[in-house]
């Protein structure tokens, strides 16, 4: 007698998976069209200079990337001093908040000693140190730090909050064996904690790149896109303006994209997913 | 070793954990001994102080007085002669299987080739073998539990301690683990102190069976069990010692209303 299983073959699973990528794909598409359908309708609606419509600004992203006038530089030179800019303030961020963080999740005294500090720091919006910085550290240093400001709390509250969620039952696994303190900190500990800082990376690449704008406002070394966007404004050149928005936007979704990227990957390298 | 040396000697352990205001008894008047090679369970109800029996031997945990003698020597922390298996299989999810075998052995410094070989050794003593390179989250619950056990029995520990270790297990996975530790049991000579809410457990794999009460947890009797492996669970001596430790824990728990 024949016998009826039941079965997925696998080139069904796999013709499944790219249905839903494609499915995904249209509602990205989707969602763009609308964004920019929106943007057309109010602007031919309010119909003022200051909010141009889409092809003129799409128009004026391409002649940008040879030079805006008026201003005598490219959006190309102006993206990469913002890129370079940001990838200091970022750095110096992860340098400083890693280590920090793990004190402070590892020492109840070092937690007791320095949240009050960091408590009242937190909530100062980047934007508002960027006339001490730009005063006290110039025009490179300056802006760097703004960023710097940015990205670094959430990457010390990711990484308290990882070392405080190791599992307890590890670190128990790791004494049995003998481990001294020092041992269990870097085989068990810091290994814990890395999702966490990965969370905390791309979060604080996030909020880093937001600040770029506020960073480069009152002026910064080399332009960069929010100066572009500032001084477009005061010659009101508005269509550039715009065009150095939507620069900022698809940099922050590049950006954004390659921290949920790296927190992956990780995660896959470490066998967590 | 003719298997009658004392390895493990307890001596009037008691132990309690502040609690808001008071204090909370959880051990009292602890005192037994086990031999080289014995497989001791210990039975209690829920919340009597097993796990922090357990914890005192391992050194995880100080008691609050008495004396614990290992290898001859007191215990005042966790060592190497003695190895732990979890309940919840406390396995490092960024380790591969071999990696967790292996931890135990970096953190005795030892060359990576031979850890490597030790490790292999252990993983295909536990039945994993092909399974080197997964991570926990690609292995069954059982087969956590199997690397739990070699990554405990890698640092060649005198004595193995297991905290419900097949409590997270479905029934039939259970019975299959049972009869692959005493099979361990067998081809590593360990000592093993196995703590257990399972009677029927306890009957088929120990040669003795500690009875603790309710909380503050005391040894309230011992059963010496010298049915001959492999144990048949449908045997009427089988039958006749569970019966016989059950009225003993319900009668833990009339006590105890
Ligand atoms: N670190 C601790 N601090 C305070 N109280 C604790 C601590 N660890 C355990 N206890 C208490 O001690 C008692 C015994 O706990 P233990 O975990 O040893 O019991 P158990 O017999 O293993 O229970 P179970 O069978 O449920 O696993 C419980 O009442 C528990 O709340
Ligand atoms: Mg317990």
């Amino acid at each position: 007698m024949a016998q009826e299983y039941l079965t997925t073959p696998i080139n069904k699973i796999q013709r499944d998976k790219w249905k839903e990528h494609i499915i995904k794909l249209g509602y990205i598409a989707i969602s763009i069209i609308a964004l920019i359908v929106t943007w057309w309708a109010i602007a031919v609606i309010v119909d003022k200079t200051y909010f141009p419509t889409p092809p003129e600004v799409f128009e004026a992203l391409i002649q940008s990337f040879d030079n805006v006038p008026g201003i005598g530089l490219s959006m190309s030179t102006q993206l990469f001093s913002s890129l370079e800019r940001f990838v200091f303030g970022f750095l110096l961020a992860l340098i400083t908040a890693v280590p920090l963080g793990l004190l402070l999740g590892h020492s109840k005294r070092a937690e007791m000693l320095f949240t009050p500090a960091i408590e009242i720091i937190r909530p100062i919006p980047p934007m508002a140190w960027v006339p001490l910085f730009f005063l006290a550290f110039g025009v490179f240093f300056g802006p760097i730090l703004t960023i710097f400001i940015g990205a670094f709390f959430p990457i010390l509250s990711n990484v308290v909050f990882g070392v405080k969620s190791v599992d307890q039952n590890l670190i128990d696994a790791s004494k049995t064996f003998g481990a001294s303190r020092l041992q269990t900190f870097s085989k068990v500990i810091f290994p814990s904690t890395i999702p966490h800082m990965m969370t905390g990376i791309s979060v604080g690449l996030g909020i880093g790149w937001m600040c770029i704008v506020s960073a480069e406002m009152i002026g910064a070394k080399g332009g960069g896109l929010g100066f572009i966007i500032q001084s477009c404004y005061s010659l009101s050149l508005y269509d550039y303006m715009f065009a150095g928005m939507v620069m900022v936007g698809i940099l922050g979704i590049l950006t954004a994209l390659f921290g949920k990227f790296i927190e992956n990957e990780v995660a896959k390298w470490m066998g967590m997913k | 070793m003719d298997g009658d040396e004392v390895i493990l000697s307890m001596k009037d352990i008691y132990k309690e954990y502040p609690k808001d205001d008071e204090i909370l008894q959880v051990l009292d008047d602890i005192s037994f001994d086990v031999k080289e090679g014995e497989l001791v369970c210990v039975l209690g109800p829920s919340g009597c102080g097993k796990t922090t029996l357990l914890r005192i031997i391992a050194g995880l945990v100080d008691k609050t007085s008495g004396s614990i003698i290992v290898d001859g020597e007191e215990v005042t922390g966790p060592g190497p002669n003695r190895g732990m298996v979890f309940q919840d299989f406390a396995l490092f999810p960024w380790r591969t299987v071999q990696r967790n075998v292996e931890f135990g052995l970096e953190i005795k410094k030892i060359p990576a080739e031979e850890r490597a070989k030790i490790a292999t050794e252990y993983i295909h003593l536990v039945g994993l073998g092909g399974f080197e390179k997964s991570h926990p989250s690609e292995l069954s619950g059982g087969m956590k539990q199997r690397v739990g056990i070699a990554r405990a029995l890698a640092n060649n520990p005198h004595i193995l301690l297991m905290d419900e270790p097949f409590g997270a297990l479905d029934s039939q996975t259970r019975n299959q683990m049972q009869t692959e530790l005493l099979r361990i049991q067998d081809e590593t000579k360990k000592t093993i102190i196995f703590i257990t809410h399972s009677v029927d457990e306890s009957v088929f794999l120990a040669d003795r069976i500690l009875i603790l009460s309710a909380r503050p947890g005391r040894i309230v009797k011992e059963y010496k069990i010298d049915l001959p492996r492999p144990r048949d669970r449908g045997d009427s001596d089988f039958i006749t010692i569970r019966k016989s430790i059950l009225s003993d824990l319900e009668q833990q728990r009339k006590d105890l209303l």
